[in-house]
């Protein structure tokens, strides 16, 4: 299993760069505000290279083509690095399949001509003289296909019907024949609660655990994900003798190798 | 005197391809030069659904600049703000001018490619009640401490709505100088129609503008220029008439209204461009916005270019506005 972090609104740089340094799988943009999760995604981005941005967005604010384009200029950005979190929000299952559906048609790699409950793509309306009857949602993004995993209260049944992963918010959820599912949940800080609580996650199934901090010295938080939570999950019978041990030397008037 | 270069698009094109992630990244890090160099600002230019990726959301972009940067202003320039729910737009730019310490300017305009309008459900007939009613939500947000507001616009009864509002406007490069100076005289005569008191909001003007004094490099500059509006006649741009500016169809009448455009271009030494820009400052154009992303022009051409107008161009008209004042 491997570790992420949710990233508190305003601190996006700060804390996306601490979990590139220590080495986690992504960071979780805009839990806060879903409407400003692109900014923040996009704040997050600039400050890293290497770890995956996922964007939290709420389904039913704004016409999809419009959140795609967003996506494929933050999927640019960042070199590849996009996953969408979509909350299903006030959505309706219908309305909710509809809008993931033009959201990945619109990022795919074929001309857009959709016809749905609740969208059509393009409009077709008689002003719009010239139009044609498909568009291409261009920059087309950096990665082949960007990855979308669902949250939100209809998120299961349009899940199952287009075969998407759930973000789990408790073990119960979890569903370990998938081959990616995600999970959230706090830590505490207390290196023994957070042990059992990750390990937890682990033995349920989840691949990937987006985790919230909570108030402390965040270098001590940082610490333990990356010497003790996350090499305890990184393998199955993890010999804590490794990340245990007397913390090797450094070298001396070296600021990197503060940790 | 405040200078800008734009307009950043971002784009992929037949003439000078390369990878979007490259033109993403070269994007922070002209405006960190910029910013090294002084420059105050940098505008952005949005379309949708044109083969070469031209920017569709510009707001993202922005976020990616104002991230890496401290004191560079970033325009939108423009933004199309019929084809967004304005509130949520409100929202976004708010957070965004907050995150950045309150450097962004958020330039809208109406748009006009059909395809544009049908791709995001907007009917084009809808394009100027939409706009009227997104201009109210956003001014509303502006006095509430939101993005400073600026218009897109070149024709009389735009600019003069613009003036009356008191919102700041960037003329397209394609106008010429006394096309620049009617629209001039028309923003602030509705500016002080509607009884403003206080500090005039800025006027600003995209230029298209290539300092050298070799003829050679000038002659290739020029064609980038051309090369750049070829674009316009494959994105369908007409620009309406105004006063003894005709009509420039780029679409119908491509070659005219691109060589007509290209003589827009200052170029030449530092003493003509200067001597052509304080023609723009003494009609109250105080935003010059030096237009350098041409297409075909590589990146080596546009950065030289950069820090040529920085050093020999700026300082001069920055001096020259001080003496004025």
């Amino acid at each position: 299993m491997r570790l992420g972090l949710v990233l508190p609104e305003g601190r996006e740089r700060e804390l996306a760069r601490l979990a590139e340094e220590h080495g986690l799988f992504g960071v979780l943009a805009g839990s806060g505000n879903p409407l400003t999760a692109v900014n923040a995604a996009a704040y997050a981005s600039t400050a890293t290279e290497f770890v995956r941005v996922i964007v939290r967005l709420s389904l039913g604010l704004e016409h999809p083509v419009l959140i795609a384009e967003e996506l494929a200029v933050l999927d640019n950005v960042n070199n590849g690095r996009t996953v969408v979190m979509a909350d299903t929000g006030e959505l309706d299952e219908e309305a909710a399949v509809d809008e993931v559906l033009v959201l990945r048609e619109a990022l795919g790699g074929r001309p857009v001509q959709h016809d749905g409950p609740v969208w059509k793509v393009p409009a077709g309306l008689p002003a719009n003289v010239t139009a044609p009857q498909s568009i291409s949602v261009t920059p087309q993004p950096a990665q082949i296909e960007v990855p979308f995993w669902l949250t939100g209260r209809v998120a299961p049944e349009v899940g199952a019907r287009l075969g998407l992963p759930l973000l789990a918010q408790s073990p119960a959820e979890v569903n370990a024949d998938r081959l990616l599912q995600p999970a959230r949940d706090a830590i505490t800080g207390d290196l023994a609660r957070d042990r059992d609580r990750v390990a937890t996650w682990a033995k349920a199934g989840v691949t990937h655990l987006l985790i919230d901090l909570p108030d402390g010295p965040l270098a001590d938080l940082m610490t333990t994900i990356s010497r003790h939570l996350a090499p305890e999950v990184g393998m199955p019978h993890f010999p804590r003798v490794m990340s245990e041990s007397r913390v090797p030397l450094k070298w001396p008037g070296d600021a990197s190798q503060e940790r | 005197m405040r200078f800008g270069v734009g307009l950043f698009s971002l784009q992929n094109t037949a003439m000078l391809p390369t990878h979007w992630g490259r033109a993403y990244r070269d994007l922070r890090e002209y405006a960190q030069l910029m910013e090294e160099l002084g420059y105050d600002e940098l505008w952005f230019s949005e379309h949708h659904f044109f083969y070469d990726g031209y920017c569709p959301a510009l707001l993202p972009a922005a976020a990616s600049v104002l991230s890496v940067t401290e004191k560079l202003r970033v325009g939108t320039g423009m933004l199309l703000l019929p084809m967004q729910d304005p509130h949520r737009l409100a929202v976004v730019a708010h957070d965004l001018n907050d995150r950045s310490g309150g450097r962004l300017d958020l330039g809208v305009g109406m748009g006009y490619r059909d395809i544009e309008f049908d791709g995001h459900g907007i009917s084009r007939k809808q394009r100027l009640p939409r706009m009227l009613r997104g201009l109210e939500v956003l001014e509303a947000e502006q006095r509430a401490g939101g993005a400073a507001l600026w218009m897109g616009a070149q024709l009389i009864d735009p600019v003069k709505r613009a003036g009356q509002h008191g919102h700041p406007i960037l003329f397209s490069a394609a106008l010429p100088v006394e096309r620049c100076r009617t629209l001039a005289g028309v923003w602030e005569e509705g500016w002080r129609e509607s009884g403003h008191s206080g500090p005039k909001p800025a006027l600003g003007a995209l230029r298209n503008i290539w300092l050298t004094e070799d003829a050679e490099e000038r002659a290739a500059a020029r064609d980038w220029v051309r090369a750049s509006y070829v674009q316009y006649a494959g994105l369908g741009w007409t620009l309406p008439a105004v006063g003894e500016h005709a009509q420039a169809d780029f679409a119908e009448e491509t070659d005219k209204a691109i060589q007509d455009t290209v003589e827009t271009t200052i170029s030449g030494s530092a003493d003509e461009c200067v001597r052509q820009l304080q023609e723009l400052e003494a009609m109250g154009i105080d935003h010059i916005a030096f237009r350098l992303m041409l297409d075909g022009a590589p990146r080596d051409a546009i950065e030289s270019q950069i820090r040529r107008l920085a050093t020999h161009v700026m300082p001069r008209l920055r001096t020259h506005a001080e003496a004025r004042a």
